[in-house]
């Protein structure tokens, strides 16, 4: 079986996505330090946005790459760039204020080197292939430290290992109920994998739209968000967490609304399909 | 899922150039723990033979995809990402609740979950074939199964590559994932090995208190390495492979270089994390 996945022309070019997803996700995972300067938990909601702004950009990315037929399926990229991102992210947060550059920095070098394992030693032979793992893997970190920040209000290692409790007056680090040790953050890994895969793993096909691809992506990801607030309960005072699940709420019930509408736009535009084409040889 | 752009199955040739680049890459990386962090250097090389481990295993798996979902051709109808998954993580959940009884125990019982969750699936799957898509297990690579001698070609349907999951795929199924099952499990020893040593130190605290966040980042680096061995792999086979039997097995050399270097990088990263210390 081989058959071109074509990808629908139109839309904004990859490069100006990728720059407004770098720019967007580090601004707004930077926004939730309002936390320590300000001393509330109220702009942790920030991160999440950031993980969003994240989300776009690789689902774009993911576009990309898989419109040469990778032959492995479009959640397998998902899973390869939050592999790595996890590796990036949690290294990163060892540089405390620094974190989320450092994430940025770590992903894309971990993925740039990944794509060339992939590219030249597998001989896979895709123009895209090491640019795309690259920003993959960044994506895959700032989509990971954006939701930590979201869940803890905090990005640093100690503040996602240790949560402070009072026992008997003392107050003592309880590394169980953490973000890292309670595991909070492998579910955070799936729900992102889950919210970077599905828009392009769904919408693909003749008369893809970007528009339509990336609006179900962030769809996904204030889905994801929904859930992340629910885990920031465990952290975060109960303020704090209402205005997360109301941001939430609010940006996946516009998000949905907006790719109902597009669905129909592009439902009634399916009159001009035509064949998929097939290239020689099998 | 993509499985409709599997490419020409190219000759596994290795690149020679681009290997030895990524070699050196990989003995830089164990060269920097070598001298960072050397209580890391035998875990890191565990690491990097689980990873390998992964790398191999992969190939046995018989993965069908799309195409096997529509009874055209041999394997298990889903892609190698979710295989994998699934193979490790069951191999990964049972080795990890044997790590206290040592390194051999715990890899066995690792790769034992892996390869009984692949036996699982490969029956579940050729029940659903036979029984509810009505069709028979015939390959579509060999004329003759290699294990049992059964002749393939009468009971192939024509237009397709074969169909079902035919004995050797359902041996290869089981190989890959007592290999799979294996490689998460020492990745995941090696590293928990590194932070029992390492937490305490950095958060003031005992061993007992840390084992939380001990587990939890070898359980979560585990699955990131697994992730990333696993699917660097099917890469290598681009997308579908029947098992051992198939002309694309022959491809696991360069899937073994790969794995190798993945693996060095993804672990000296994973050792970073509680080597550097920076108070910023």
């Amino acid at each position: 079986m081989t058959a071109q996945i074509t990808v629908t022309e139109g839309g904004l070019p990859h490069n100006t996505l990728m720059i407004y997803g770098l720019v967007g996700s580090l601004v707004l995972v930077y926004l939730t330090y309002l936390n320590t300067v300000t001393g509330t938990q109220l702009f942790s909601f920030f991160g999440g946005l950031g993980a969003i702004a994240a989300l776009i950009w690789g689902s774009d990315t993911i576009k990309r790459l898989c419109s040469y037929g990778i032959g492995t399926g479009v959640p397998s990229a998902g899973l390869l760039a939050f592999g790595s991102g996890v590796i990036a992210m949690l290294l990163a947060t060892r540089f405390g204020i620094a974190s989320p550059i450092v994430a940025l920095v770590l992903g894309f070098v971990i993925g740039a080197i990944l794509g060339y394992i992939a590219n030249n030693i597998l001989a896979m032979k895709i123009p895209v292939m090491i640019q795309s793992i690259a920003e993959l893997g960044a994506v895959g970190a700032m989509v990971m430290i954006g939701f930590s920040a979201m869940a803890t209000g905090s990005f640093t290692f100690d503040a996602l290992s240790a949560v402070p409790v009072t026992v008997l007056g003392a107050t003592v680090n309880s590394f169980e109920s953490s973000l890292i040790g309670g595991s909070l953050l492998a579910a955070i890994f799936m729900l992102g994998g889950i919210a970077l895969q599905h828009g392009f793993n769904a919408c693909l096909g003749p008369s893809e739209q970007q528009d339509r691809t990336l609006m179900l992506t962030a769809e996904v990801g204030f889905l994801s968000m929904i859930m992340v607030a629910i885990f920031s309960y465990v952290y975060l005072d109960l303020f704090a967490v209402l205005v997360s699940i109301v941001v939430s709420v609010i940006g996946w019930y516009y998000t949905y609304d907006q790719y109902i509408a597009l669905s129909k736009r592009d439902a009634a535009a399916w009159l001009d399909s035509k064949p998929i084409v097939e290239p020689e040889g099998h | 899922m993509s499985a409709l752009g599997a490419k020409p199955a190219a000759a596994g040739d290795i690149d020679p150039i681009s290997s030895v680049i990524g070699i050196v890459l990989a003995v830089v990386f164990v060269a920097i723990v070598a001298v960072l962090a050397p209580v890391a250097l035998m875990p890191l090389l565990g690491i990097i033979l689980g990873g390998v481990l992964i790398g191999f295993g992969v190939h046995f798996v018989p993965v069908g995809g799309a195409p096997a979902a529509m009874g055209q051709a041999p394997g298990i109808a889903t892609g190698v990402a979710m295989l994998a998954a699934g193979a490790g993580l069951a191999g990964l959940f049972g080795g990890a609740w044997a790590a206290e009884l040592g390194v051999v125990v715990a890899t066995v019982t690792g790769a034992v979950g892996g390869g009984l969750l692949m036996a699982i699936t490969c029956m579940m799957v050729n029940i659903i074939y036979v029984f509810g898509m009505g069709i028979p297990s015939a390959s579509g690579k060999v004329a003759k199964d290699p294990i049992t001698g059964d002749t393939q070609p009468e009971f192939k349907s024509q237009g397709t590559e074969g169909h079902g999951l035919p004995f050797i795929s359902f041996v290869g199924g089981v190989v890959g994932g007592l290999f799979g099952g294996a490689g998460g499990t020492l990745i995941y020893l090696m590293l928990l090995e590194v932070y029992e040593h390492y937490l305490p130190g950095i958060f003031d605290a005992t061993a007992a208190q840390i084992m939380p966040v001990a587990v939890s980042l070898a359980g979560i680096f585990a699955i990131g390495m697994f992730l990333v061995n696993a699917v660097l792999a099917a890469y290598n086979i681009t997308g579908t492979i029947e098992g051992p039997h198939d002309p694309k097995f022959k491809r696991f050399p360069r899937a073994i270089i790969a794995s190798l270097v993945a693996s060095a990088l993804c672990g000296l990263v994973a050792i970073m994390i509680v080597v550097v210390n920076l108070n910023i």
